[in-house]
């Protein structure tokens, strides 16, 4: 007797119960009894359902491995049920010739085997119909661009990269993004046997200028478009400009229709362009992107192979990797053309810091070519009124003397010592002014004139800025190894110090032990009378 | 109202606590999302480290992560030896009755390789729930509608909402001090831990301890060798080096101004340690964090509506006497959490997850274990300086001395009584002048000499990695009198020292002297001193910022 008499329960209670229950024999008893029963036909489906679940788990058996001598021509007819491979079903026929040679077993083997073959003759292209025809409510943007029709079978070549720049220079990504490109064509010229190029864009105002430099990290060929109009990024005329680029059939460097690959930055402005060119090319774009790499591609979806159930390599797809919002998985993105319509170039934007930037090629070879468009004035509609630009703070690098002050300064009056400190700073030609980080965060509180002094960006060292002048001045400083990796590659390190034993004095070319309050006077003096060599000599311990 | 992202569960910290809760959460089935601050789980965590699986305990951590012990424990540890020091002279007890008294194991541990270790198991098992776990990721606050906690906000991620908040995120827990839980107010509910972790070669720890590659040792130390602050050392053997440290009472380290890193080096440089580093000493890591007393912090009711804290942020850190016992808790309230909220769920209550898990920590016996209703007798009796000067005079007297001769078998086993352990008032008398005396009166002097020098502050500060950021730690008071106590008790500050966080200054201000502090938070271990011991608005770094230990 089954634990549960489905006559006493309604539908809904017995879903739930039926789920825990795995015993063939209970589940056929329970059927039988709400088949005498009122055989509500939802009941009847529920237990058939559990017992093909039930029962189904365990003839789990592979059909290639079965062992058929053990089986009845019904298992064997159950068993072949799902298979759609020929040759497993060819297989297993010839191992019940070789067996127990069932006519019954050989009938539905064969009876299956015809039925897929000729299934496979039967199967046809999809019929094509023009999403216009097919979907005639929507819109059709694409309907009525220039390009698109005819982009069947195009012609594709080369590995396209725009490269950023910013202030007349190339941002770190556009370096990196082209050292990666190089690596991929490198390896996609070899296993292809092709020769296709990385071509680098340049849009901007003196972008002429960086042509060089991109050929330097990796690319073959330049092509930029250099006007006064593009300082700034813009929507309209760049994307024009970028996809005038791809489709300038007239240039005679190039006899393809687009672009094979594009690679762009996921910067603001990078993310914007990526879209709108991908966009305006009729083509897909994976966004955000940390990892590339060139590899065919086995699909069967039938949108993209035109016969469903069938399998085709597509060759040469950029794998583009991507991490999705939570950062947990990737996903690869693929795009791939379908039957009637291209989806090139296969486009990407990539994160900053994805790939290493290359080493710079000394002498880079490569050709360099000047797109040539008029640019209408109606793609400069929108103009840039107002812009600001982040404080670019103070530079220490680059001087041939340092003044750096420490917390010595705190031992008569701090105020006082950063005025000694610039005093001594104005005596050179070319000095900056620096400050140990403890300066920086203390307490002291300064004179209104010198407290514009007393900020990080002047902070030497390890979460500061590191520099390497002819002359380095250090009044004040313990030399923690924080502050020493900020200055020791400084040609010579003179430390003024009251402590013999500061830390300083191991790293420094001249230790001059004494009050900063005295001796800063005395370099300043000496150095007005031109004499400064002498003074340091002179006071200097070591 | 805006939609957030929703999980059934978040857990936040990924220490023992938080590794429990989530695993026992995806256990049940329960969608979890864990989120740690650390660069990597354990990079921000610091114990001393010895981790008990007790018998009597519902969770343990080993049963809920199988392998544990090989892979994410140093050496197990069956010996442990109380040190009673007098200057030279030293008594030892054996304490292995009060070590073993209900304990199934006992391993030494290093927080970075455990608590990654963890993190991994973690991630797999709460992302079978659909969850997962996310570090470099910090919690800065409880998400509130309409006065309801309804989930957590973050400074990395959008806020996200929860039907259960478990908050492990350790002592100064950002979330119980939101949820108005726990506050950092009074130094004396606290101890400050200071840890090296010392190399020594595996060889060199068998034959120096006298142990097997798969065991070992637990020595404490306690007297007169830090000067008077009330507190003890200990000395822990793992696979390749040694776990060497200080607990001290926050409020008598404050008072006494003393510098936890010169503690740290009277104990390194005793000569008793002699025998073990003979001569050689190189320090791998120098850290340091806040450790809560039970006795007096652990929360009687650690939950408000879908909150509920464990480990650490409940103050559930017990202080057994001389035996500290914090991650085998955080990992019995981790897992008892989760199981409160699995049940309240299969009940259709969510809602009475927080009450379900106190009813649980109290039927369990972990409430009694962490506030011993002994300890609350006892102390407002003997913590009194009357007691204190009467207990000392006593014990200074010929009757005391002959009593402590008369005793001293006594007096190994009172040590080795969890019961008489747990009612130990916590004064001067007992942390100081007991064992002080015990080594006078007892104690044999040692002969060695220990020539190690333990790395300058400065050198321990340079050796550790930082990754900087904004300062996370404001001081609202700078006069010497608010928070002048944080440049001697922080571990990384010193007075006379310029390249700590707290320094001493004067200041000039209106043709008068004044006395100030200012703050650098770069050097910053984030022990969590100041918070109390200072006028500060305390907060941790942003995910995956400021220090990283590598040993933990
Ligand atoms: C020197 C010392 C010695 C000790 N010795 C021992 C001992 O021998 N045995 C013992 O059992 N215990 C010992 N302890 C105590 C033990 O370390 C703690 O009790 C235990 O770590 C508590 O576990 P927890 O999971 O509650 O918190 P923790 O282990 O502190 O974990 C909290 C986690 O939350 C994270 N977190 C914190 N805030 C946030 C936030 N806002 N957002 C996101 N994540 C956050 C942290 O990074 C951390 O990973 C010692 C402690 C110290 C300092
Ligand atoms: C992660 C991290 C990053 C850091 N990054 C930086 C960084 O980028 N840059 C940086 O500088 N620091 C940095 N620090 C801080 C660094 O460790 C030191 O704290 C800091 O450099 C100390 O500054 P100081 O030498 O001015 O002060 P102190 O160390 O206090 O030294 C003052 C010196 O002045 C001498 N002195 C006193 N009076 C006089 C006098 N009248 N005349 C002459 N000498 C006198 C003293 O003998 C002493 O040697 C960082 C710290 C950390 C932890
Ligand atoms: S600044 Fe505060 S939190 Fe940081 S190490 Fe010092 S006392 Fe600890």
């Amino acid at each position: 007797m089954p634990e549960i008499d489905p006559t006493e329960h309604d539908i809904a209670e017995l879903g739930p119960k039926i789920k825990d229950i795995d015993d063939e024999q209970e589940l056929e008893e329970m059927l039988a009894m709400e088949k005498g029963g009122e055989g509500r036909a939802p009941v009847i489906t529920l237990i058939e359902d559990r017992l093909e679940k039930v029962g189904g788990e365990d003839e789990d058996a592979d059909p290639s491995e079965a062992d058929l001598t053990d089986m009845t021509i019904a298992d064997i007819a159950n068993m072949i049920r799902d298979v759609e491979d020929i040759e497993v079903l060819r297989d297993i026929l010839e191992r019940e010739k070789e067996g127990k040679d069932r006519k019954g077993a050989k009938s539905q083997l064969e009876k299956k085997i015809n039925n897929l073959e000729e299934d496979d003759e039967d199967r046809e292209e999809v019929e094509y119909v023009p999403p216009e025809e097919k979907h005639p409510d929507l819109k059709h943007p694409t309907a009525d661009k220039l390009y698109v029709e005819g982009t069947v079978d195009g012609e594709y070549r080369d590995m396209w990269v725009y490269c950023e720049t910013q202030q007349g220079e190339l941002l770190d990504v556009s370096r990196e993004m082209l050292g990666k490109t190089r690596e991929l064509m490198d390896g996609y010229n070899d296993d292809y046997d092709e020769d296709e190029d990385v071509i680098a864009v340049l849009i901007g105002d003196g972008v002429d200028d960086l042509t060089e430099e991109c050929l330097a990290y990796g690319a073959d060929r330049v092509v930029y478009h250099d006007d006064e109009q593009l300082t700034r990024f813009q929507h309209a005329p760049y994307t024009e400009i970028f996809c005038h680029m791809c489709r300038d059939w007239e240039a005679d460097w190039r006899d393809y229709h687009e672009p094979r690959y594009t690679v762009f930055p996921a910067t603001n402005n990078g993310r914007d362009l990526s879209a709108l060119v991908q966009g305006e090319l009729d083509s897909g774009l994976a966004s955000d992107c940390s990892g590339l790499y060139i590899e065919s591609a086995d699909i069967s979806n039938p949108a993209k192979t035109g016969r469903p159930g069938e399998t085709k390599t597509f060759e040469k797809i950029l794998h583009m990797k991507r991490p999705d919002f939570s950062g947990f998985e990737y996903s690869t993105i693929l795009c791939i053309d379908k039957p009637h319509r291209d989806f090139h170039p296969q486009g990407a934007s990539v994160i900053p810091g994805s790939f290493e930037i290359p080493e710079a090629e000394p002498e880079p070879e490569g050709e360099v070519v000047e797109h040539d468009l008029d640019l209408p004035e109606e793609w400069f509609q929108t103009t840039v009124t107002e812009y600001d630009q982040l404080d670019e703070g103070v530079d220490l690098t680059g001087h041939d003397v340092i003044v750096a002050m420490g917390r010595g300064i705190d031992r008569v009056d701090p105020t006082k010592g950063i005025e000694l400190g610039l005093e001594l700073t104005d005596q050179f030609e070319d000095a900056g002014f620096g400050l140990s980080r403890g300066v920086i965060t203390a307490s002291y509180e300064f004179g209104g004139h010198v407290e514009q002094y007393i900020t990080e960006e002047r902070q030497i060292g390890e979460s500061g800025q590191v520099v390497e002048p002819e002359l380095y001045i250090a009044a004040g400083i313990s030399g923690a190894v924080q502050h020493k990796v900020g200055m020791d590659e400084s040609d010579t390190i003179v430390a003024i110090n009251t402590d013999p034993e500061a830390d300083i004095r191991d790293f420094s070319d001249y230790f001059i032990e004494g009050d900063l309050f005295e001796v800063l006077p005395r370099l300043t003096e000496a150095l007005a009378e031109g004499k400064l060599g002498a003074a340091i000599a002179e006071a200097s311990d070591d | 109202m805006t939609e957030h992202e929703h999980y059934e569960a978040v857990v936040v910290g990924a220490g023992p606590g938080g590794a429990a809760a989530a695993a026992t959460l995806a256990q049940h089935g329960v969608e979890t999302l864990v989120l740690e601050r650390g660069a990597d789980a354990g990079s921000k965590n610091v114990s001393g480290g010895l981790i008990y699986a007790e018998e009597s305990a519902p969770y343990t951590i080993d049963q809920l992560f199988p392998g544990f012990r090989e892979g994410a424990a140093e050496r197990p540890v069956d010996e442990y030896y109380i040190h009673n020091i007098a200057g030279e002279k030293v008594e030892t007890f054996d304490l292995h009755d009060i070590h073993h008294h209900d304990t199934e194991w006992c391993d030494a541990v290093l927080r970075r390789k455990m608590d990654s270790w963890l993190a991994e198991r973690v991630h797999e098992m709460t992302r079978e729930t659909g969850g997962g776990l996310l570090t470099g990721v910090r919690a800065n606050g409880l998400l509130r509608e309409g006065g309801k906690i309804v989930g957590v906000t973050f400074d990395e991620l959008d806020p996200i909402t929860a039907d259960v908040i478990i908050a492990a995120d350790g002592v100064n827990s950002e979330l119980a001090r939101d949820a108005g839980l726990m506050d950092w107010e009074e130094p004396e509910d606290w101890f400050q831990g200071v840890k090296a972790v010392v190399d020594m070669p595996p060889e060199a720890i068998n034959e120096r301890f006298d142990v097997a590659d798969d065991e070992g040792v637990a020595h404490l130390f306690s007297g007169d060798l830090f000067e008077g602050v009330r507190g003890g050392g200990f000395l822990y053997t793992n696979e390749d080096s040694l776990s060497i440290g200080t607990v001290f009472h926050l409020d008598s380290l404050s008072v006494e101004r003393a510098e936890p890193h010169e503690l740290l080096d009277s104990l390194l440089t005793h000569p008793l340690l002699a025998q073990w580093f003979q001569g050689e000493y190189h320090e791998r890591e120098y850290a340091a964090k806040l450790v809560p007393d039970s006795k007096k912090v652990a929360h009687p009711s650690p939950h408000r509506g879908r909150l509920l804290l464990v480990g650490d942020a409940a103050g559930q850190m017990q202080a057994q006497g001389p035996i500290i016992k914090g991650m085998n808790h955080a990992v019995t309230a981790g897992g008892l959490a989760a199981e409160a909220f699995a049940e309240a769920k299969s009940r259709g209550n969510e809602e009475a997850a927080g009450t379900l898990y106190q009813q649980k920590l109290e039927s369990e016996g972990v409430m009694d274990q962490l506030r011993p209703t002994r300890y609350r007798a006892t102390r407002f009796l003997s913590e009194s300086d009357a007691v204190n000067s009467i207990g000392s005079s006593l014990l200074d007297s010929a009757v005391g001395t002959a009593g402590i001769k008369l005793f001293d078998g006594l007096l190994e086993k009172s040590f080795n009584s969890p019961f008489v352990l747990g009612m130990i008032p916590d004064t001067k008398l007992s942390y100081v002048t007991v064992p002080t005396r015990i080594a006078e009166v007892l104690g044999d002097p040692v002969y060695d000499e220990n020539d190690v020098e333990p790395p300058a502050l400065d050198d321990r500060i340079g050796d550790l990695t930082y990754d900087v950021d904004d300062p996370h730690i404001e001081v609202l008071d700078n006069s010497f009198e608010a928070s002048g106590t944080a440049v001697t008790a922080c571990p990384v500050s010193a007075k006379d020292f310029g390249g700590g966080c707290y320094r001493e200054e004067t200041v000039e201000t209106n043709g008068h002297e004044e006395k100030k502090v200012s703050l650098d938070t770069q050097p910053c271990v984030e022990c969590g001193t100041c918070a109390v011991v200072a006028d500060t608005h305390w907060e941790h770094p942003s995910g995956g910022k400021g220090v990283e230990f590598k040993q933990g």
